[in-house]
């Protein structure tokens, strides 16, 4: 008997308190029940081993706890599909973003091979644990939603690439995604740049005012690019939206670029180096920003012209069907 | 090759789990209690996991298809199954389907008799 309590107590433990009596008193009855049968049978009382035997038939508590809830699973059949391309495509960009890291602090001197790859794979590892978790948390709240019930009742074929559509790199546009996401958190002040000065000693360059008034701009024109990326990686089909975001961020970072080319001088060096050295570099840094602004400017105008030859052109979701 | 012994395993039990709802519905028509309802699925040569099956009756009354009820028998409490209407009818409906799908199992391996 006290086997029994002791073994009921342990799967109570583990039950809803509103049905925890309920369940248990069902399970008791059928071990007594079952525990009768068996010394009957026997014509003597069980001993301590064939009560235990008795109850292992049952099983672990912590399973037979478990069979009473409604959710078996953390994520079910339907959804894990999904949940694996999810992490699939995290664990790219992870992978991406960490391997552009190590590599501009091998780049710019920062740090050798050695300590760089060991540094990488250190955070590539806590990073990958932190976003496996989370998506896995994701997936269990969309799951408790009806996903992905809906999306597999709403998809079209239709909206599947034709067979003739260029199919994106996926590590070409995993990287882009990577330099993407890196941007916007170096934007944010979130990790560090990678910079050739950062290793002569007595120079700072200070960014003009410049940046911080065209700083949300920049922000929302890199997310808008990094939506840009994903959907051209994910989901080639939605051409309409490719082409509408491609030609906003190209009207938007030409904008930009022009806001920006009016300030005219756009970094200060400063620091202990001699005057005339400091003036040299600071002239140096802002004509090669001058140049670099211009350059910008006539690729995304060359990019804005072929979008919006391809939006006119473009006949978006004609399909062809080649007669056999 | 000879199939694994684990694969076969495993393939019965799936294709045993679908039947065990049905040989659970068809056996409360009559009432019964936990203990009495697995004594009659042995008789009739299936056998449940002692853990799966109250968790599973649970289901079936939360479902709608059974009801219960705590009544005194043999000096102790015990819980009463037995179908309700809904039951019924979908023990029905899941019994044509159930002959349906032996009827094509049968016509598909013939040949193999």
């Amino acid at each position: 008997m006290d086997l029994i309590d002791r073994y009921l107590a342990a799967i109570a433990r583990r039950l809803p308190a509103d049905k925890a009596d309920d369940i248990v008193a069902e399970i008791r009855d059928d071990l007594l029940t079952r525990q009768e049968a068996r010394e009957d049978a026997l014509g003597r009382p069980l001993d301590k081993s064939e009560v235990s035997a008795l109850i292992k038939d049952v099983g672990h508590p912590l399973v037979v706890a478990s069979r009473y809830r409604p959710q078996q699973y953390l994520i079910g059949p339907d959804a894990f599909p999904f949940f694996v391309a999810t992490l699939r495509i995290v664990a790219m960009v992870l992978v991406l973003a960490f391997a552009v890291t190590a590599a501009s602090s091998v780049v710019f001197g920062h740090a050798d091979i050695a300590h760089a790859l060991g540094r990488a794979m250190s955070n590539l590892f806590s990073s990958a644990m932190l976003a496996f978790g989370t998506v896995a948390v994701i997936f269990y709240a969309l799951e408790r939603t009806g996903f992905p019930a809906d999306h597999l009742a709403k998809w079209r074929p239709q909206d599947l690439p034709e067979v003739k559509d260029k199919q994106p790199n996926v590590w070409g546009s995993a990287f882009e995604v990577a330099i993407g996401v890196y941007f916007i958190l170096w934007w944010c002040g979130l990790v560090p740049f990678p910079t050739y000065y950062g290793n002569v000693k007595g120079l700072v360059l200070l960014p003009d005012p410049v940046w911080a008034a065209v700083w949300w701009p920049v922000l929302a024109l890199m997310v808008a690019r990094l939506v840009y990326n994903l959907i051209q990686w994910l989901r080639p089909r939605w051409k309409a939206v490719l082409a509408v975001l491609s030609v906003a961020t190209a009207a938007g970072g030409l904008g930009l670029a022009y806001v920006i080319y009016q300030a005219g001088h756009w970094l200060t060096a400063s620091g202990t180096l001699p005057a005339d050295q400091l003036a040299d570099i600071d002239h140096g840094v802002n004509i090669g920003i001058h140049w670099a602004i211009v350059a910008v400017g006539a690729i995304t105008v060359f990019q804005c012209l072929q979008e919006l030859w391809r939006l006119a052109t473009s006949r978006p979701g004609m399909i062809t069907v080649k007669a056999i | 090759m000879p199939v694994d012994d684990d694969i076969f395993e495993k393939l019965r039990v799936e294709l045993r789990r679908g039947s065990l709802v049905l040989a659970v519905l068809g056996a409360l028509r009559e009432e019964r209690y936990g203990y009495t309802l697995r004594q009659s699925l042995e008789d009739a040569g299936l056998l449940i996991d002692e853990g799966a099956l109250y968790p599973l009756l649970r289901r079936l009354e939360s479902q709608g298809l059974l009801i219960s009820e705590w009544r005194e028998e043999a000096k102790r409490t015990k819980r009463f199954y037995r179908l309700s209407v809904d039951g019924t009818d979908t023990l029905a409906a899941l019994l044509h389907e159930w002959n349906a799908i032996s009827d094509s199992i049968l016509r598909l391996t013939e040949k193999d008799k």
